[in-house]
């Protein structure tokens, strides 16, 4: 008869579950069906890598816009006279010459800038393609100003000063027009906002079903390392690492994928030329943002599992 | 430090499985558990490892209500029974060593102590060569030997064996009988479910009959004398 010595020698030790484990006691990387929630991550994945960029470029946007206004006015010259005949470009430059001196009294105001017919051609060049006729278009005039920083800036009332050299002249402190377009990029940025909610919760979904159809593959493996005095903590342990792994793995697959298609996005817009288009190039700051990505996305999967697995498991004894 | 106080079980809104079970094991005690088939066997011993509440009574294990523990105390309970169920209940995708090594990973035992003990017990029971085996290519007898040392290789305080030498030589039986002996002898309490009348005859411990979900605690020479008689 053999006897064993070693096993029966040493002390008890304290009891308690292991952390750190480097393998899983269920086969759960062997399960089938993986593929496709590894391919759905990726998916949504890709999605948030376009949502987060599409957020930051409309926040530049709406940040350069209101940045390049701030303090600018600008006094528009319509090409038509009060009877609606056009003017040539020298009464335009007339008038204002006039409207300069009456601007050059107001102490709210820092610089005059007219700008000259060419200047204005070139603005408008993007609506009128390349080698417009300038000397056949009825061209408006056009000066900016900039108001001193803390200053008191009557437009209503400058523009009645100016309307004594021509009732069409008008100031344009830009103010609706920013407001218009800075409420359509908010909307724009709450919806990227709304789209990340989105893929969030589809990845709850997506996982905690894929965690609870395990559940019910390994019932009986479960079970056993219950049996055996694995705690619940031990048993969901698994599943997180597990769940951890495969959503970081997928994510950062979704993040290269999305990645490639900004640059891709970004060139063709660059080809493009339109100044109207925004500019998709990210700071380095907002780059680094978009690593959390897979991490944000590693975290909620495994939390997903976590809570998934505490909730099977109290329905077993 | 084990006492069930009018314990009964039901499944579902079946009839009661196990009616009124008293039942006291001293620490250190040595029990077979025996009866016709379909007398409850199964589910006393499923009671006994925690694998089932009971529908009405009271269990006291190691001194502790069981019905009062949250589930990380049960899981710390369990932790001291050894287990060898009827069908093995080895997990497929592990090795042999892996599937004996498990409950010490459970426990956070160090690599180095789970090597030591699962190669030596590998080794007496004589599959030191099929330590990266999977079980489901090995023989039912050489999957019940990796249950058997699956379940002892904590030495744990109360060791539950389901029909443990069924699949297995007389000479592998009467030594694993040899080995329950030994953990006994270190204040392991053993419960072993068995039919086989050769081993009831051989080891003189104390003997539980269930009849129709009812127990009777019975010394050894009652039972000789009952089988005598033609009970079973």
């Amino acid at each position: 008869m053999n006897r064993i010595t070693g096993f029966l020698s040493k002390k008890e030790s304290l009891l308690g579950v292991q952390k750190g484990k480097r393998r899983y006691d269920l086969p759960l990387d062997k399960d089938k069906g993986e593929f496709f929630l590894k391919l759905l991550i990726v998916l949504m994945s890709v999605l948030a890598t376009l949502a987060f960029a599409a957020f930051f470029t409309l926040s530049a946007m709406g940040e350069r816009w209101s940045s390049g206004l701030e303090n600018k006015a600008t006094i528009e010259f319509p090409a038509q006279d009060e009877n609606d005949q056009p003017l040539q470009f020298a009464a335009i430059e007339e008038q204002m010459e006039q409207a300069a001196g009456l601007l050059r009294a107001d102490p709210a105001i820092e610089t005059i800038d007219i700008m000259k017919k060419e200047d204005i051609g070139e603005l408008v060049a993007p609506w009128l393609g390349e080698n417009p006729d300038m000397e056949a278009m009825p061209l408006p005039g056009l000066i900016s100003i900039t108001i001193k920083h803390n200053a008191y800036f009557d437009a209503k009332s400058l523009q009645a000063s100016l309307q004594t050299i021509s009732p069409r002249i008008r100031v344009d402190t830009h103010q609706s027009w920013l407001s218009s377009v800075l409420r359509f990029t908010g909307a724009l940025q709450f919806s990227a906002v709304i789209l990340m909610l989105i893929i969030g919760l589809v990845m709850v979904i997506a996982v905690g079903g894929a965690v609870q159809s395990r559940i019910a593959v390994h019932k009986e493996e479960i079970e056993l390392l219950h049996l055996i005095g694995a705690a619940d903590q031990y048993i969901t342990a698994q599943f997180q690492k597990h769940t951890l792994l495969l959503a970081v793995q997928s994510a950062l697959i979704g993040l290269l994928a999305g990645g490639l298609l900004l640059i891709v996005m970004s060139w063709i817009a660059g080809q493009m030329d339109l100044a109207l288009l925004p500019d998709f190039s990210l700071s380095w700051a907002q780059k680094v943002m978009m690593l959390f990505i897979p991490a944000l996305i590693g975290g909620l999967g495994m939390m997903t599992a976590r809570m998934t697995v505490l909730h099977a498991l109290q329905r077993m004894p | 430090m084990i006492k069930f106080e009018h314990v009964g079980l039901r499944y579902g809104i079946g009839p009661e499985i196990l009616s009124d079970v008293d039942l006291t094991l001293e620490q250190g005690s040595f029990h077979f558990l025996t009866g016709p088939s379909g007398a409850g066997k199964t589910s006393l011993m499923s009671l006994m490892y925690l694998g089932r509440k009971p529908t009405r009574g009271m269990i006291t294990m190691f001194g502790q209500n069981i019905g009062t523990l949250n589930r990380n105390q049960l899981a710390h309970i369990r932790q001291r029974i050894g287990v060898v169920f009827q069908d093995f209940r080895l997990l497929n995708h592990m090795s042999a060593f892996d599937n004996v090594a498990l409950p010490l990973r459970i426990q956070g035992k160090s690599e180095k102590e789970i090597q030591n003990n699962v190669n030596e017990l590998l080794e007496w029971v004589g599959l030191g060569d099929h330590k990266t085996v999977l079980p489901n290519t090995m023989s039912g007898g050489q999957q019940q030997r990796i249950a058997i040392a699956r379940a002892v290789i904590t030495r744990p305080r109360l060791l539950l064996a389901d029909e443990p030498t069924g699949n297995l030589d007389d000479e592998i039986g009467f030594r694993l009988m040899n080995l329950f002996d030994q953990l006994n002898r270190m204040g392991t309490t053993v419960v072993i479910a068995t039919h086989n009348t050769q081993i009831l005859e051989r080891f003189k411990h104390s003997t539980l009959i269930l009849e129709g979900g009812h127990l009777k605690v019975e010394g050894h020479k009652n039972w000789v004398r009952k089988k005598l008689e033609g009970v079973f």
